[in-house]
């Protein structure tokens, strides 16, 4: 079927599949729709239509608080059409889709998932094609049998591979959840959509990076850390990362972490912040090239990073309550403008 | 003209944001150190309520919600914003902020002022 996409600035007519979310098709042909989580949180998707157009697949999801149903206000990444109409999106399109990559459908299967603490859990999707995307980036998840998306920040980078990995952190109620820590997930088909987020990384910007995360929202910080590292940023840019957990046990890529560090040549300092506990007198020898800190991980970046912003480009990910509380900082502290502050909030 | 008292000199602390009732009007108040400013309370994007969303510094309004950003002083947008803050008119009497509330300001969500956006 078609859609007709109206917005103030420009029009689009996107060809949608039976049982297509409206915002996937739209992002796939190339139309630039505000969205930022594609998966039903955020709101920013928000669009029109007229009565009876569109069907909602999540009448509950938590980005409808900003919907005004009477006024046929829809999440488009949560909604399906069945047959041509037209919407109304409000706002600007942005300026490209998604880093410059046009998203797709790419089907896949569930390999080597293992559990790095005690709730949070890593696997690989082998796809049956290729995806090129940007250090940053996400796809939207699906498994046969559970119904709608969740979003994932791939964790590796490569300038286009057949594998992506992730990391979960184990909800307890959460569908996708309960099916991959409870259920055989191993081999099983996946469809992914992707690559979509714009809080990407681009080693040609020549700036500082400094990376925020909360627990799995890690994950892109990796997928960054591992294309700066293989683009040479390090040789003449620093890096910082803070790491927020818990505690030592939710710790996890401290591995990882400690490689990124080592070849950097000292131009990368990572610091895990310990928001339970105070940082054992352990954790300094075992893993000698991270720092520690207690407190929660935007009050340690504060103190840690004082007068150090420079221009340096920020990368935030993490639940978001913690994500609100270091744009804060950025802004205040940092000074940093907002076109250096790249988020990703996932709830 | 509906002069009103938002509140007190000492009740917002400089470079920061409160939200007053006044006169059954919801009015955010901010104080740039020098003078005091009033808006309406929600983010011209999507009512994001700005006295939680919001972030003052060095004279700018973040919404943290999508990086919003005005000119505290104007009300004028800067990028990504696409629409200026609404401003209501302050006077101090005394230790008294004073705001003219003569009409509720609201944004205009759904795009009614564009005949060419409505169906």
């Amino acid at each position: 079927m078609k859609i007709t996409v109206r917005t103030k600035h420009q029009n689009y007519t996107v060809a949608c599949n039976e049982g297509e979310r409206i915002l996937y098709a739209a992002l796939r042909s190339g139309a630039p729709l505000p969205y930022e989580c594609a998966t039903g949180t955020c709101g920013t998707c928000k669009a029109r239509a007229r009565p009876g157009d569109v069907r909602s697949h999540w009448q509950s999801a938590p980005g409808s608080s900003y919907l005004k149903p009477e006024r046929g206000e829809f999440l488009m990444c949560q909604s399906t059409a069945h047959a041509d109409c037209e919407i109304l999106v409000p706002g600007k399109p942005a300026a490209e889709v998604a880093g410059g990559l046009l998203p797709e459908y790419l089907k896949g299967a569930l390999c080597d998932l293992r559990m790095l603490t005690h709730d949070v859990a890593a696997f690989d999707v082998k796809l049956d094609g290729t995806m090129a995307f940007r250090a940053g980036q996400f796809v939207a998840v699906r498994t046969a049998g559970l119904e709608g998306y969740r979003a994932y920040s791939m964790v590796n980078h490569d300038e286009r591979t057949d594998r992506l990995s992730f990391v979960v952190k184990r909800l307890p109620g959460g569908g996708f959840s309960n099916w991959l820590f409870d259920g055989s997930p191993q081999n099983q088909p996946l469809e992914v959509f992707g690559p979509l987020g714009r809080a990407t990384y681009d080693p040609s910007e020549g700036k500082d990076i400094l990376c925020i995360a909360g627990g799995s929202g890690i994950a892109g910080i990796m997928s960054i850390l591992a294309h700066s590292t293989r683009a040479g940023h390090f040789e003449q840019h620093r890096g910082r990362v803070f790491f927020g957990v818990r505690g030592m046990r939710d710790v996890f890529f401290h591995e990882e972490l400690s490689d990124f560090v080592t070849r950097a040549g000292g131009n990368l300092e990572v610091t895990i912040a310990l928001s339970d506990e105070e940082v054992p007198a352990s954790a300094q020898s075992d893993y000698p090239r991270l720092g520690f800190a207690t407190g929660m991980v935007h009050l340690v970046t504060s103190e840690r990073m004082s007068d150090q912003y420079g221009d340096a480009v920020a990368f935030v990910a993490g639940p978001p309550p913690m994500v609100d509380g270091t744009l804060r900082v950025l802004i205040v502290e940092g000074r940093l403008p907002a076109s250096s502050i790249r988020y990703d909030k996932f709830g | 003209m509906a002069w009103k008292k938002a509140c007190s000199v000492n009740d917002v602390a400089v470079d920061t944001l409160r939200k007053f009732d006044v006169g059954g009007v919801g009015v955010l108040v901010a104080n740039l150190g020098d003078e005091f400013k009033a808006y309406p309370p929600a983010c011209p994007h999507m009512e994001e309520p700005l006295e939680q969303s919001g972030v003052c510094s060095g004279g700018l309004l973040t919404c943290t919600k999508h990086l919003w950003q005005w000119d505290m002083r104007t009300g004028e947008q800067r990028a990504p914003a696409e629409k200026p803050l609404l401003m209501y008119d302050v006077r101090l009497d005394g230790d008294d902020v004073m705001v003219n509330v003569e009409h509720e300001l609201e944004y205009e969500y759904e795009e009614e002022d564009d005949d060419d956006f409505e169906w």
